[in-house]
C-alpha cells in the first residue's frame, strides 16, 4: 500500500513537467485559436438562447423590429401574464408533467427491475431477450409509428394520458444502461443475503437499489426530457387541444398565431426552462445517460 | 477461491450435500426461472406489444388496403410497393420519392457537418485546461432544448426581417426570406439540426477522446510531427469506432427527421422540405392511407438499414487499408 501511494505522485510530478513543456515550445498560437474558439462556440452555443430570452421581454412591434434590438424598448411582462392567463396553456404544462413524470416513474421501476433481471440472475432465455432488447434499439420510430397508433386505437386509449405514457413505460435503452450498471456489483452482496434466507424482491430492493442511485437518476432524466420534449408521438396519439401536451400546444399555437412571436417565444421558454434547470442541477447524470447508448458501440 | 485448501473430510460431505439436494436444486432453480420472469414481465410485456408485434404488424400493413372507417381491410400483396415503384418513372411527381431525395441530401450534408462539429467541439474541449466543464457545459445546451423550441426560435430567426437577415446585411450580403425559398429552405434545417445534433454527439468523442493514449501522441510530437499531423494520422484513426457509431446514429436520426420540417415549413416550400416521415404522416393521418404509408415506412426502413451497412463497409475498408 506504502510503495502504491508513493508512486502515484511521482508519476504525476513527472508527467507535469511534459504537459507545461509541450505548449511552452513553439504552441503560442494554438493557445490563441483555442482561446477564439471557445469564444466562438460559446457565442453560438448560447447566443442564440439568451437573445430569444431576452427577446421574450419584447413588445409585438419591437420583436420584429429591423435591425433587431438586443435590449427590449420597452421592457414588458405582458407576454408572460398573458400566455399565464390563458387556462388552455396551463392545462398543457400540466399534460405535459403528467407525461413526463409518469414515463420517467414506471419506466425508471420497470427498467430497473428488468435489468436486474437480466443482470444478476440466471434462467433460461435470458441471452436472447438482451441480444432482442440490443437490436430492437436499431429499429427506427419510422416503422413502428402507425402500427402503434392502430394498437393504442384498438386499445380505445387514443386522446389518453395512456396512450402517452404506455408505450415509453419500459424502454429498452434505460434497461441496457441498468444491465450495465448492475452487472458491475460484486457478487458477495446477493450470496450473504441469500444465505439470510432473504427473497429476490428483498434483496433487489433493500440492497441494489440504494446502490444504483445514480444509475436510477441517469433513467429518471433520460426518460423525463424524451417525454417532456416529445413532439411526434403526442402529435399522432391526442386528438383534443385540452389533451395537448405543451411541445403540441405550442405547434397549434404557432398555427393560430403565426406572427406573434413575442407571444410564441415567451411560451417556449416554459418548455425550454425546466429542462435546463433540471441539467444543471443533475449535470453529470444527463450526461451519463446521454452516453448510455454509446457503451455498446 | 479462498477455500480451495478445505479438509478432505469437509470435501466429500459438500459431495454429499450436493448430491442428496439434487431434486431440490432444480427445484430451486424453476423458482429463480418464475421470479426472473416475474421481474422483466413489466418490460416483456410492453416490449412485445410496442415494438416486436408492432414492427410486424407494420410491415404486415403494408400488405393491406386500409382506410380506417370506410372499407373494410383488403389484402392487396405488393401492390402497395408496385404503387410507389411506379412512381419512379417520374420522381418530381411523386411526394415520396421527391421526400426520398430531400432527405438523401439533408443526410449526407448534416451527417458530415454534424460529425465534424462534435468532434470539433470534443477536441477544443480536450485541450481546454481552464473551466473545461464550465465550457463542456454551455456546449452541450444546443442538445438540451426540444426540437418545437429550437423550430420556433429559429423560425423568427430566419424571418426576413430576423436575425440572420441583420447579421449578413451587417457584412453587406442580401438577406432572403430562407424559409420560403425553394433553394434555402433545406438548408436552412440542416444548419439548425448541424446545431442542436453535433452538441449531442460532442459527448461521444470527448469519451473515445479520453481512450487515446497520451504516450502515443508524445512519442510522435517527439519525432517531430505537427499538431495537425498527430491528430490526423494518430487519434483520428484510434477514433474509428466512435465516428462510425456517431455517422450511424446521425445517419438514422437523420433519415427520419420530421419535428423541424413539420413544425417550420410543412414540407414547403413547393415540396422543398418534404421528408419521407412527413410524407408517412400526411399518407396515414390526412389521406388515411395506411397500408400505403406503412409500405413507405418498409422502403425507408430498407434504405436506412443498407446506407448503414454501406458506412459500415466503408469505414472498414479504409482501416485495412491504412
Amino acid at each position: 500500500m506504502a510503495q502504491l501511494s508513493s508512486q502515484i505522485p511521482s508519476i504525476d510530478s513527472s508527467d507535469l513537467p511534459q504537459q507545461n513543456h509541450q505548449p511552452g515550445r513553439h504552441f503560442r498560437w494554438p493557445h490563441i485559436i483555442l482561446y477564439i474558439s471557445l469564444a466562438l462556440f460559446t457565442i453560438t452555443s448560447v447566443g442564440p438562447l439568451l437573445f430569444t430570452f431576452i427577446s421574450s421581454f419584447k413588445t409585438f412591434q419591437d420583436i420584429l423590429a429591423f435591425p433587431p434590438s438586443l435590449i427590449p424598448n420597452p421592457w414588458i411582462w405582458s407576454n408572460y401574464t398573458q400566455i399565464l392567463a390563458n387556462p388552455i396553456f396551463l392545462r398543457w404544462i400540466g399534460n405535459s408533467l403528467i407525461y413526463a413524470f409518469g414515463a420517467m416513474i414506471l419506466n425508471v421501476i420497470f427498467s430497473a427491475m428488468a435489468g436486474y433481471a437480466l443482470a444478476r440472475m440466471n434462467f433460461p432465455g435470458k441471452k436472447i431477450i438482451f441480444t432482442i432488447t440490443l437490436a430492437v434499439m436499431m429499429i427506427p420510430t419510422a416503422v413502428t409509428i402507425i402500427p402503434k397508433f392502430l394498437v393504442v386505437n384498438d386499445l380505445h386509449l387514443i386522446n389518453t394520458y395512456w396512450a402517452l405514457i404506455l408505450p415509453n413505460m419500459a424502454q429498452p435503452l434505460t434497461v441496457f444502461i441498468m444491465v450495465q450498471f448492475m452487472k458491475g456489483l460484486p457478487k458477495e452482496l446477493e450470496e450473504a443475503a441469500q444465505i439470510d434466507g432473504a427473497s429476490r424482491w428483498r434483496i433487489f430492493y433493500a440492497i441494489i437499489l440504494p446502490l444504483v442511485k445514480p444509475a436510477l437518476t441517469a433513467v429518471a432524466i433520460v426518460t423525463f426530457q424524451g417525454a417532456w420534449n416529445d413532439f411526434q408521438w403526442p402529435l399522432v396519439a391526442l386528438g383534443s387541444q385540452n389533451m395537448y401536451t405543451l411541445t403540441l400546444g405550442l405547434f397549434n399555437f404557432k398555427s393560430a398565431h403565426y406572427t406573434q412571436y413575442n407571444l410564441l417565444l415567451a411560451g417556449s421558454m416554459f418548455n425550454i426552462i425546466p429542462i435546463l434547470i433540471l441539467f444543471f442541477i443533475f449535470q453529470r447524470y444527463f450526461i451519463e445517460g446521454a452516453t448510455g447508448a454509446a457503451v455498446k458501440g | 477461491m479462498a477455500t480451495e485448501p478445505v479438509s478432505s473430510s469437509v470435501a466429500s460431505k459438500q459431495v454429499f450435500t450436493q448430491a442428496k439436494k439434487q431434486p431440490r436444486r432444480s427445484n430451486r432453480h424453476a423458482r429463480e426461472t418464475l421470479s426472473a420472469y416475474l421481474f422483466l414481465a413489466p418490460y416483456l410485456l410492453i416490449l412485445a406489444i410496442f415494438t416486436l408485434f408492432v414492427s410486424l404488424y407494420g410491415i404486415g400493413l403494408s400488405l393491406f388496403k386500409i382506410d380506417i372507417g370506410f372499407t373494410a381491410p383488403e389484402f392487396v400483396g405488393f401492390h402497395n410497393y408496385v404503387i410507389l415503384f411506379n412512381q419512379l418513372s417520374d420522381i418530381g411527381l411523386s411526394d415520396f420519392w421527391t421526400s426520398m431525395k430531400n432527405i438523401l441530401e439533408y443526410v449526407v450534408v448534416i451527417v458530415i457537418l454534424q460529425t465534424a462539429l462534435a468532434l470539433l467541439l470534443a477536441v477544443i474541449l480536450q485541450h481546454t485546461r481552464v473551466l473545461r466543464g464550465v465550457f463542456r457545459t454551455i456546449f452541450y445546451i444546443p442538445a438540451l432544448i426540444s426540437s418545437v423550441a429550437t423550430s420556433l426560435i429559429f423560425l423568427w430567426f430566419y424571418n426576413p426581417d430576423g436575425l440572420v437577415n441583420f447579421l449578413l446585411s451587417l457584412v453587406h450580403i442580401q438577406g432572403q426570406d430562407w424559409l420560403n425559398n425553394t433553394t434555402f429552405a433545406l438548408p436552412s434545417i440542416m444548419l439548425l439540426n448541424i446545431w442542436t445534433t453535433g452538441a449531442a454527439f460532442m459527448l461521444y468523442f470527448m469519451a473515445a477522446l479520453q481512450d487515446v493514449p497520451r504516450e502515443l501522441e508524445e512519442a510522435a510530437a517527439v519525432d517531430g510531427a505537427n499538431r495537425f499531423q498527430i491528430f490526423w494520422n494518430i487519434v483520428v484513426p484510434l477514433l474509428r469506432p466512435a465516428i462510425f457509431l456517431v455517422m450511424a446514429l446521425g445517419t438514422i436520426g437523420g433519415f427520419q427527421m420530421f419535428d423541424q420540417a413539420m413544425f417550420m415549413t410543412n414540407g414547403g416550400p413547393n415540396d422543398a422540405t418534404l421528408t419521407p416521415m412527413l410524407e408517412i404522416y400526411n399518407t396515414a393521418f390526412s389521406d388515411q392511407s395506411f397500408g400505403l404509408a406503412a409500405a413507405m415506412s418498409v422502403l425507408l426502413f430498407i434504405v436506412i438499414f443498407i446506407v448503414t451497412l454501406v458506412q459500415r463497409q466503408l469505414i472498414d475498408t479504409n482501416t485495412n487499408n491504412s
